[in-house]
């Protein structure tokens, strides 16, 4: 199933050869190398990976919300809607959060401030933003929250976020971040901390609204089966590079990189009842623990010298970008 | 197979909240009423969404907290009735692996401290081959000597649920209840961790209580399945009977809230409206009745009772208490 059904060819977000530095006690390690991605209007972009892969870490860059003084970003540039926004002030930065682009984060227990109620806490965008009576923002608040299915929503704005479940406080964060009609959503792990149950309606909610509103959505998470219900096309990050860019039927049918079928295979529904799955050896490195040879190569079932000592080079299937050896061989030969 | 290690009737626990000295107690029925058995050798899961007594069902069984009354017996000997110390010793047999790795070890003490004290407070082998035992079950899960003078910062959360699980298998063990021991893990981690506790199962032919709320790892790994909704039983049946054939509206609503495992696959999804309602307060009758899109007027105020449906396969749903005909009609007259 596919969310969007408009995505056009104008592109909305466009990240080029981003990398990011972070300083720690010891140095300077680089978790994001090299990222290259794009994201069209109407779209909904997947990004996948496991902790420490960098997905987080490209979010918050997009957002500009990375630790100022602690972090960098050393090469590339990001664009978004036509303009380069790699090098905005902390004062441009904020026209464009909460505005254009916003952001729903994986805890919604830990990310809405408890001393607020909601009805505080949502109109704080609304003030910063557009320019709208006391009443108007009201009203619009409680239209907000009730398109995202909240009942009673007269009486929960006067609430505070202790007071709600899970479910419900994940809704108030969608509202919120909904509230100016962004062009961009970015969700990073939106669903992570709740019930299946819940995750289902909220991602029901999700593709709704994203169809009625006509967003991107850049979705953020480790969960291939969300993934294959929400997202037009995938983005697979392994170490802080994109390892695999398809499209999302081609990505489950046709997996060109290693990492991506040993995700897919180790699924325990891949694998037969009670039998030993699928899985990729050893760990994720840490950001000082990689090489020069394919950060993956240590893992890799079909890793060749080539793959030690040189990192490799993206190659372009039609639309399937995959970062691996095997497929400079494999251009001309099969797959699998 | 057949022979039953631990069986649990009418198993209670309530938890009481003081509102201050005027006001009656609130009663909280974490686990309400709760039977069943484990055959020794089988993998027996718990499964149900945050909050439904799953987790307190698995710590009553090893005392670990009082039950307020109940039976549960271990090879025909009920536990509940020992005395502290009897108590202690017989948890040389059943152990506990728990969720999060990065808690459940003590930060600081070395590997080897952790997986000695088992075996020192069971005053097991002598001082050398305690030694031996911790360097051959560090093997078998996959960990190495040069791993014993280390802290558990050191770790990734993979090895870390290891050596939790060393921990519990350390004792020889007969039974095991894991609580939700791979869902802080990462995928292509926990399939390595579901492979090990396979395996080690086949090798030590260990009983398992399996926690569980990803129901495709309960799908793989499990023999028998309990779905609990707020502190009680409502579906159990064995594993494949139970997800082709789940009979109870919220066994059904929370096998279709599955992501799919491909993008193709269609998911005839029924979406609950709603939360889990307040524990302190549930609803009358049939505590499922608020979301149930099935709810006739008769499960308002009567609560169902577990009645056979197939052989081995229980559920307390006033939709199959009835004779045929009814049923279907109830079904029919629901979804106008």
């Amino acid at each position: 199933m596919i969310g969007g059904n408009t995505v056009s060819s104008e592109i909305l977000l466009e990240i080029k050869d981003l990398g990011i530095q972070f300083k720690t006690g010891e140095g300077t390690v680089q978790p994001i190398r090299g990222v290259n991605f794009s994201l069209k209007k109407g779209e909904t972009l997947g990004v996948v990976g496991e902790s420490g892969s960098g997905k987080s870490v490209t979010s918050l860059a997009v957002m500009g919300l990375l630790p100022e003084k602690k972090s960098k970003i050393v090469s590339g540039s990001i664009h978004f809607n036509n303009n380069d926004i790699t090098n905005l002030s902390e004062k441009q930065y904020r026209k464009l959060r909460g505005n254009e682009m916003s952001m729903i984060f994986q805890e919604p227990m830990t990310s809405l401030n408890p001393v607020f109620t909601i009805g505080e806490l949502l109109s704080e965008p609304l003030k910063q933003h557009k320019k709208m009576s006391r009443k108007e923002r009201k009203e619009t608040i409680i239209s907000v929250l009730k398109q995202v299915g909240i009942p009673r929503a007269e009486e929960i704005i006067n609430e505070y976020p202790h007071q709600l479940s899970g479910g419900m406080r994940q809704r108030v964060m969608i509202s919120l971040a909904l509230l100016c009609e962004p062009k961009l959503l970015i969700c990073d792990e939106p669903t992570t901390a709740l019930d299946v149950t819940i995750q289902a309606q909220i991602l029901e909610l999700m593709k709704h609204i994203k169809k009625e509103k006509n967003m991107s959505l850049l979705f953020i998470t480790h969960d291939l089966g969300v993934v294959a219900e929400m997202c037009d096309r995938v983005v697979v990050m392994y170490a802080g590079e994109i390892v695999e860019i398809a499209e999302i039927n081609e990505l489950f049918d046709n997996p060109l990189h290693p990492y991506t079928k040993g995700l897919i295979d180790s699924l325990p529904t891949n694998n037969a009842r009670k039998s030993t799955l699928y899985s990729i050896k050893g760990q994720v490195p840490r950001p000082d623990e990689i090489g020069t040879g394919c950060a993956f190569a240590n893992r890799c079932p079909h890793a060749f010298e080539k793959c030690l000592e040189q990192s490799p080079p993206t190659f372009l299937k039609g639309e399937h970008l995959s970062k691996c050896w095997l497929q400079e061989s494999e251009l001309q030969g099969v797959i699998r | 197979m057949t022979e039953t290690l631990l069986e649990v009737k009418h198993l209670k626990k309530y938890y009481e909240i003081s509102r201050g000295l005027f006001k009656p107690k609130l009663i909280v029925k974490a686990v309400d009423d709760v039977s069943f058995s484990i055959k020794k050798g089988e993998t027996f899961a718990l499964v149900g969404e945050s909050g439904c007594g799953k987790s307190t069902t698995g710590r009553t069984l090893l005392r670990l907290t009082d039950a307020t009354s109940g039976e549960v017996l271990y090879k025909g000997e009920d536990i509940m009735s020992l005395s502290y110390g009897e108590m202690r010793s017989l948890r040389k047999e059943m152990q506990m692996v728990f969720q999060d790795p990065y808690a459940s070890l003590n930060p600081k003490m070395t590997i080897k401290q952790i997986l000695m004290e088992p075996l020192r407070v069971h005053k097991k082998y002598s001082q050398e081959e305690r030694l031996k035992k911790i360097i051959q079950i560090l093997e078998i899960v996959g960990l190495s000597e040069a791993h014993l003078d280390r802290h558990p910062n050191e770790f990734s959360g993979g090895q870390r649920q290891r050596i939790g699980i060393a921990r519990a298998v350390i004792l020889n063990p007969d039974f095991i209840v894991a609580d939700e021991p791979v869902s802080a893990l990462d995928v292509s981690v926990q399939s390595q961790v579901i492979n090990l506790m396979l395996e080690l199962q086949k090798e030590f032919g260990l009983t398992y209580l399996f926690i569980s709320h990803d129901l495709s790892v309960v799908e793989h790994m499990t023999d028998r399945v309990a779905v609990m909704y707020l502190g009680k039983i409502v579906e159990l049946a064995e594993t494949e009977e139970l997800f082709k054939n789940p009979k109870h509206p919220y066994t059904q609503a929370l096998i279709s809230a599955v992501p799919a495992s491909h993008p193709k696959e269609v998911k005839n999804r029924i979406v609950l409206t709603g939360d889990v309602p307040n524990p302190t307060n549930p609803p009358s009758g049939c505590t499922f009745h608020t979301r149930c899109p099935f709810a006739m007027e008769k499960c308002k105020s009567v609560a169902p009772t577990l009645t056979e449906v197939a052989d081995g396969h229980v559920t307390s749903c006033h939709l199959y208490i009835n004779n045929k005909e009814e049923t279907s009609n109830a079904i029919i007259h629901s979804k106008v």
